[in-house]
């Protein structure tokens, strides 16, 4: 393989604010499980990938606990392996994927390494694009630059040689271009430029409206079994929690559970995450709810979204709507009077 | 400086008793709990207990607990000094020396023991289910300043007869040994975990390999020789659950415990991580028509069927209109539609067909094997 990846996790998406007041948009927790990036990095290395950057921001703890040394995704290499990579500035991060000045700050990543091509890609779309056939349609295609495609919208993964990447690093500002992303829209000469049509699965999460969606359209099997394939795994940080318990009294159906979960209620239609408790006669409906959040007893929730840590006293009635779903902070505590 | 306390983790068991389930495993490899693997407890014991020297001594089928423990990384025994050593028997130049008893197989490995520069040396069983503080435990044992101290479980009277029973004075020093007996003196039960001064061990260790009269057993020749020679040998009282699963039926039982809020182990406790080897599975789904009650299931499952009162490991799907009751189903499997499975251990990655059901559901439990499955689809009776 003669391809490294630069994974861009400190672009700045407006729309996902509620749940990037502590994190970056790369580790905002997904399916249940999973962090957005996992995406990313399971992709690269089941494409065998093993040079990988994280390019960061902060605030950027988050990612840091999450990813660690990168052992969850075998990337804890003598050779190569993960380099996690912080901008310099105070204000990293840009609207756009793969940020120049992000790159500048760490340039001997790409000056040291052995490969020829470089795949820039973001760290909030969650789908099993498979890197080598795209390495072969880019080097087929002979041109510059190959940008990724799904249904018609970019993927927002770019690949193109070490060597360009290198130039564009030293001449951006002259040539008045931020990121790979604006390049590639811009389409500045003299550069080509191809697409790489890719037909899986894919969920772009660029705001609550996409998270909410793209989280409950994982309870449809034919996503779940174009997202999840055995052969090419999404691979996590693994926590060491015990199977979930359903009491009795408890009804789930149509929802996607995590492990460490203690279900006394009612959940429909809704992804749980892990170590969560959902007391007696509680309803969920709709919901996505993060790790080690509690419900208390005979809440009635729909349409909610509650970050990780969320205590939602008994007795809380919150019904959201599917376009506008109620957002609820990381360790955000609701009252029954908060509610009214 | 803390002195050394060095685990020696017995694990070569065959377990005959559970059937198929140990012809190619060896009974501490054996599933449980919906995720772990019996040796789990023990090895996440010493991890919790702060433990991080643990050799494991294998011989009865052990390629799949030496894979499965590796360089130890899910119990974070990975470590520079110290961490767990798979221990299996050997060749040396008089030959190949195969574990005899449980006090052989520590001897045999007495060089390791001796590079590992003890302090104390815990003896432990790696097929039983239980949660302990080991540290509490060797503590009493300096507090006490005994040679070995035998950590012993309250069992039910009527049970008595089937331990190996520990008569102590009121001090909990110990003044017999009794193996199984009929007419019990005590309720005491020996737990199989021991902690000796590593130079005592040593010595009777050494003593008893050149007997040949002894079977090289702990509770049989090694415990007995100390108390004999008037050693001073205390009982610690463990509380707790404890189960040693010897059987079909007691492997069911213990894992319908965890499914008893009041009875069983919990599992659920952040302070005391039960560690084990994740694989990197999806969330489970419960789809649409899928139903769960008082059950526990894992990662990578699918349930369109009923579940009732059962332990489901990772993995398993099980299809509309199936029905599960009062089972155990283990990793991999595929239940069809239709089927019904009721008091039934499922072993890893058995498909069971559409509308099966067993043709004689037998008083206890029953393991179900592929025989039993052909026989079924022989009869006709689908």
């Amino acid at each position: 393989m003669t391809l490294m990846a630069a994974v861009d996790a400190s672009v700045k998406v407006a729309g996902l604010q509620d749940l990037t007041i502590h994190r970056s948009v790369s580790s905002i927790p997904f399916a249940g499980r999973y962090r957005l990036i996992d995406f990313a990095l399971s992709n690269l290395v089941n494409a065998e990938v093993n040079s990988v950057g994280i390019f960061a921001s902060q605030p950027f703890g988050s990612l840091i606990d999450h990813i660690g040394v990168g052992k969850s995704w075998d990337l804890d290499r003598r050779k190569e392996g993960l380099f996690f990579l912080p901008t310099a500035h105070q204000n990293g991060g840009i609207a756009t994927v793969g940020s120049f000045r992000d790159f500048e700050d760490n340039i001997q990543f790409f000056e040291k390494s052995r490969q020829a091509h470089v795949v820039v890609t973001s760290s909030f779309v969650a789908g099993q694009l498979d890197y080598k056939e795209m390495l072969a349609h880019h080097l087929a295609s002979g041109n510059d630059i190959t940008e990724a495609v799904g249904a018609g919208g970019s993927l927002k993964s770019y690949i193109l040689s070490r060597k360009l990447i290198l130039e564009l690093i030293h001449s951006y500002r002259e040539k008045r271009i931020l990121s790979i992303e604006d390049l590639v829209n811009l389409k500045k000469a003299p550069y080509t430029y191809g697409i790489y049509e890719y037909k899986g699965y894919f969920a772009i999460i660029d705001s609550i409206e996409q998270y909410f969606k793209e989280s409950l359209g994982l309870l449809d099997e034919n996503n779940r079994k174009l997202l999840f394939l055995p052969q090419e795994p999404i691979y996590t940080k693994v926590k060491d929690e015990p199977p979930t318990r359903y009491l009795d009294g408890s009804n789930v159906s149509n929802s996607m559970m995590a492990n460490g979960s203690t279900i006394l209620g009612n959940v429909k239609n809704s992804i749980i995450s892990r170590a969560v408790t959902i007391g007696i006669n509680a309803s969920l409906d709709s919901c996505i709810i993060m790790q080690k959040c509690t419900i208390e007893e005979n809440c009635e929730l729909a349409y909610v979204v509650a970050d990780k840590d969320v205590y939602i006293e008994q007795g809380v009635k919150l019904i959201g709507t599917a376009d506008r779903p109620i957002v609820l902070r990381k360790g955000e505590r609701v009252t029954k009077e908060d509610a009214q | 400086m803390k002195e050394k306390v060095v685990a020696m983790l017995l694990a070569g068991g065959q377990g005959s008793r559970l059937k198929s389930l140990t012809y190619d495993i060896a009974k501490p490899a054996i599933p449980y709990g919906g995720k772990y693997r019996i040796i789990d407890f023990p090895l996440s014991n010493c991890t919790n207990s702060g433990i991080t020297t643990v050799g494991v001594l294998t011989q009865y089928q052990p390629h799949a607990l030496h894979r499965y423990i590796g360089l130890g990384t899910p119990w974070d025994l990975d470590r520079h000094k110290g961490g767990v050593t798979m221990l299996p028997p050997y060749a040396e130049i008089d030959g190949i020396k195969w574990y005899a008893g449980t006090a052989s197989a520590i001897y045999q490995n007495i060089n390791y023991l001796t590079s590992c520069e003890p302090d104390y040396v815990l003896i432990l069983s790696g097929d039983h289910i239980y949660k302990m503080d080991y540290e509490k435990l060797v503590e009493y044992h300096k507090e006490k300043q005994a040679d070995v101290t035998v950590s012993v479980l309250e069992v039910p009277w009527e049970e008595a007869s089937r331990f190996g029973i520990v008569n102590t004075d009121d001090a909990m020093n110990i003044v017999e040994f009794d193996e199984k007996p009929e007419k019990p003196k005590s309720n005491l039960a020996s737990m199989g975990v021991y902690v000796f001064d590593w130079k005592k061990l040593e010595h009777y260790l050494e003593e008893d390999n050149s007997n040949e009269q002894s079977s090289h057993d702990f509770g049989k020749d090694i415990l007995p020789k100390m108390l004999a020679e008037q050693k001073k040998m205390v009982a610690y009282p463990f509380k707790g659950y404890w189960k040693d699963v010897g059987t079909v039926d007691s492997l069911w039982e213990a894992n319908m415990d965890l499914l008893d809020p009041s009875e069983g182990l919990v599992l659920h406790d952040p302070a005391w991580r039960i560690y084990s080897s994740n694989p990197q599975l999806p969330p489970q789904v419960i789809t649409d028509s899928g139903r769960v009650q008082g059950s526990m299931v894992n990662e990578g499952c699918v349930i369109s069927g009923t579940v009732n009162h059962s332990v489901i490991f990772q993995n398993v799907l099980i299809e509309q209109d199936a029905i599960v009751e009062d089972s155990v189903v283990m990793s991999g499997t595929s239940i069809g539609r239709g089927a019904h499975l009721s008091r039934v251990i499922v072993p890893p990655d058995v498909t069971v067909p559409e509308n099966y059901q067993l043709l004689e559901p037998a008083a206890g439990i029953t393991l179900l094997t592929q025989d039993l499955i052909d026989s079924w689809k022989e009869s006709g009776q689908q």
